[in-house]
C-alpha cells in the first residue's frame, strides 16, 4: 500500500485536531478554575455543598433530572441604572434635572454621561448594572452562569433541554424543604399543570406514626386516612440537593449590582 | 476490451478535453482573504482572547474591568463589611459592640462618631497603647496596628464601613484621604495612647 503513511498522517491529524479542540482548549481555558470571591466582599464562592446535597447530586443524576431541567443561566446583554443618593445644596434644581433625564435601561456610556450630567450641578449618584435577557426576567437568575459554580459537582449537571424551569437558583426560589418533598412526590398539588412525572417511588407511604418527617400534603393528594407519606434517604438527599442550589453571587467574571443591605 | 476502447481511455483521440493545470480565479483568493480578515477582525473584538473570565455578553477583559459595579457607596460599605469582619470583627464583635476586656465598643463610639476621619484612621495605622476612654469608660488598650498594612482603598472601605453601620452616622472616607494621611505619618509610627489621640485634630 503506496498511500499507508499518507492516509495514517492525514487520521492522525483529523483525530488529533478534534482532541485538541475538544479536550485540549478547554482543559488549558478552564482547567485552572479554582474558588474565587464574591464582588465586593472577601466571601468565598462557591461554598462545598452539604453532605446531604452532595449525595443529592448523584440522585439528581440517577433520576434523570438533567433530561428536562437545565442549570444554566443565558444573559444576553447588559443595563443600567442611574440613582440619586443626594441631591446636594439645590435639591429643585437636581431633582428636576434627574426627572428629565433618562435613569433606567441605559448603556455604559449613556449612564456615565446622565452621572455626569447630575454631578456637574452638584447631585450624588450611584450606577447600578444588571443583567438582561429571557433567563433573567423570567426570574431564574441575576446573571450568567460561569464555570466556577460547577466547581463541586462531579459530574456537572448542565443539562441542555428545557422540558421544566432551569434550577440554577431553585434553592433559593423555594427554600423550604416541604415544599420540594411534596414537589417530587406529587408535582401537580403544586402547579395544577405541571407535565413533571411523580417521584412518588423515592417516598414511603406507612401507617401513621405522627412523625415529623411526614408530608404536609394539600387535600386530594394526602395519603388515606391513617397513613402518612415519609421520604426515604434518596429523597431527603435530593430534597437538599436542590436547596443547595443558589449560584447568583455577584463575580468578577459575571456582575451586577446587589444592593447593599446595611 | 477491444483495442479501439483501450486507444480511447488513454485520452489520445483528437477531441477530448483534457485536464491542464490553470491557477485559481483572482476573486476567489481575493474574497478568502476579505473573508479571513473580517473573520479575524470578528474574533478579535468578541472573543476575549480565550481569557476563562471573559463570558457572552462581555467581549473583553477591558470590557469587564469597566463594567465592574465598584462606585458609589453602596460598594464601599460591602466591601468594608467583608474586611470589618475578618480583621476587626474578631475583637470588636460583627456588630460593633466590642467585647468586654478585650476591645471598646465601636457602636456609638466618640471615636468614631466625630466630624473628621482624622483620629480614627490613626488608630488602624498606628495602634494603641496605654488608656484611652470610651464612651464613659477606660480602658487601657493594646491594639496593634491592624489597618497598616491594608491597601488605601481597603482601609477607607472599612472606616466607611464602621463609620456607617450599626446607627453610626458618620461620613465616608475615601482612599485618597488615607493616602494623604499615610504620606504625612511618615514610616513605622508609634503606638498612640488616649491623650495623644485626643490632642490631634478630629
Amino acid at each position: 500500500m503506496k498511500t499507508g503513511i499518507g492516509v495514517f498522517v492525514a487520521a492522525f491529524a483529523a483525530l488529533g485536531a478534534s482532541w485538541a479542540g475538544f479536550v485540549l482548549a478547554p482543559s488549558l481555558q478552564l482547567g485552572g478554575t479554582k474558588v474565587t470571591t464574591v464582588l465586593n466582599s472577601t466571601d468565598e464562592y462557591p461554598v462545598q455543598r452539604p453532605g446531604e446535597a452532595a449525595l443529592g447530586l448523584q440522585v439528581y443524576r440517577a433520576n434523570g433530572c438533567a433530561a428536562c431541567h437545565t442549570q444554566q443561566v443565558q444573559q444576553d446583554g447588559t443595563a443600567f441604572e442611574v440613582v440619586l443618593t443626594g441631591a446636594g445644596k439645590d435639591p429643585v434644581t437636581v431633582s428636576n434635572l434627574a426627572a428629565g433625564l433618562k435613569l433606567t435601561g441605559l448603556t455604559k456610556e449613556a449612564a456615565d454621561a446622565a452621572a455626569k450630567t447630575i454631578a456637574d450641578a452638584g447631585g450624588k449618584t450611584e450606577t447600578h448594572l444588571s443583567g438582561t435577557g429571557a433567563d433573567i426576567s423570567r426570574g431564574w437568575g441575576s446573571r450568567h452562569s460561569v464555570a466556577v459554580d460547577f466547581l463541586y459537582d462531579a459530574p456537572v449537571q448542565p443539562g441542555s433541554l428545557r422540558a421544566g424551569p432551569d434550577l440554577t437558583n431553585i434553592g433559593a426560589r423555594a427554600a423550604d424543604a416541604n415544599w420540594q418533598l411534596v414537589h417530587l412526590y406529587a408535582p401537580k398539588a403544586i402547579v395544577k399543570d405541571s407535565t413533571m412525572p411523580s417521584f412518588a417511588y423515592l417516598f414511603e407511604v406507612r401507617a401513621a406514626t405522627g412523625s415529623a418527617e411526614a408530608l404536609k400534603l394539600p387535600a386530594g393528594f394526602a395519603a388515606p386516612a391513617g397513613f402518612e407519606v415519609v421520604p426515604t434517604p434518596a429523597a431527603r438527599h435530593l430534597a437538599a440537593y436542590l436547596l443547595s442550589l443558589h449560584a447568583d453571587a455577584p463575580l468578577y467574571e459575571a456582575p451586577y449590582s446587589q444592593l447593599a443591605k446595611p | 476490451m477491444s483495442e479501439d476502447n483501450q486507444k480511447n481511455c488513454r485520452g489520445n483521440s483528437p477531441g477530448e478535453p483534457t485536464a491542464t493545470r490553470s491557477s485559481a480565479p483572482m476573486w476567489i483568493i481575493v474574497a478568502t482573504l476579505a473573508l479571513l480578515f473580517l473573520g479575524g477582525v470578528y474574533f478579535d473584538h468578541n472573543s476575549g482572547w480565550f481569557n476563562p473570565r471573559v463570558y457572552a455578553p462581555y467581549h473583553s477583559v477591558d470590557q469587564l474591568e469597566a463594567y465592574q459595579p465598584k462606585s458609589g457607596a453602596a460598594a464601599a460599605l460591602a466591601k468594608g463589611k467583608g474586611i470589618y469582619e475578618n480583621v476587626c470583627g474578631i475583637c470588636h464583635g460583627a456588630d460593633g459592640m466590642g467585647k468586654p476586656g478585650v476591645a471598646p465598643p465601636l457602636a456609638g463610639s466618640e471615636w468614631v462618631m466625630a466630624k473628621g476621619y482624622n483620629r480614627l484612621a490613626h488608630i488602624p495605622l498606628e495602634g494603641v497603647n496605654g488608656a484611652i476612654s470610651v464612651e464613659g469608660k477606660d480602658w487601657t488598650m493594646a491594639m496593634a496596628a491592624m489597618g497598616a498594612a491594608l491597601p488605601d482603598d481597603d482601609l477607607a472601605a472599612v472606616l466607611t464601613y464602621i463609620r456607617g453601620s450599626w446607627g453610626n452616622k458618620a461620613g465616608e472616607v475615601t482612599g485618597d484621604e488615607i493616602k494623604k494621611l499615610r504620606a504625612d505619618m511618615g514610616k513605622n509610627p508609634a503606638p498612640a495612647t488616649g491623650d495623644q489621640l485626643k490632642a490631634m485634630p478630629e
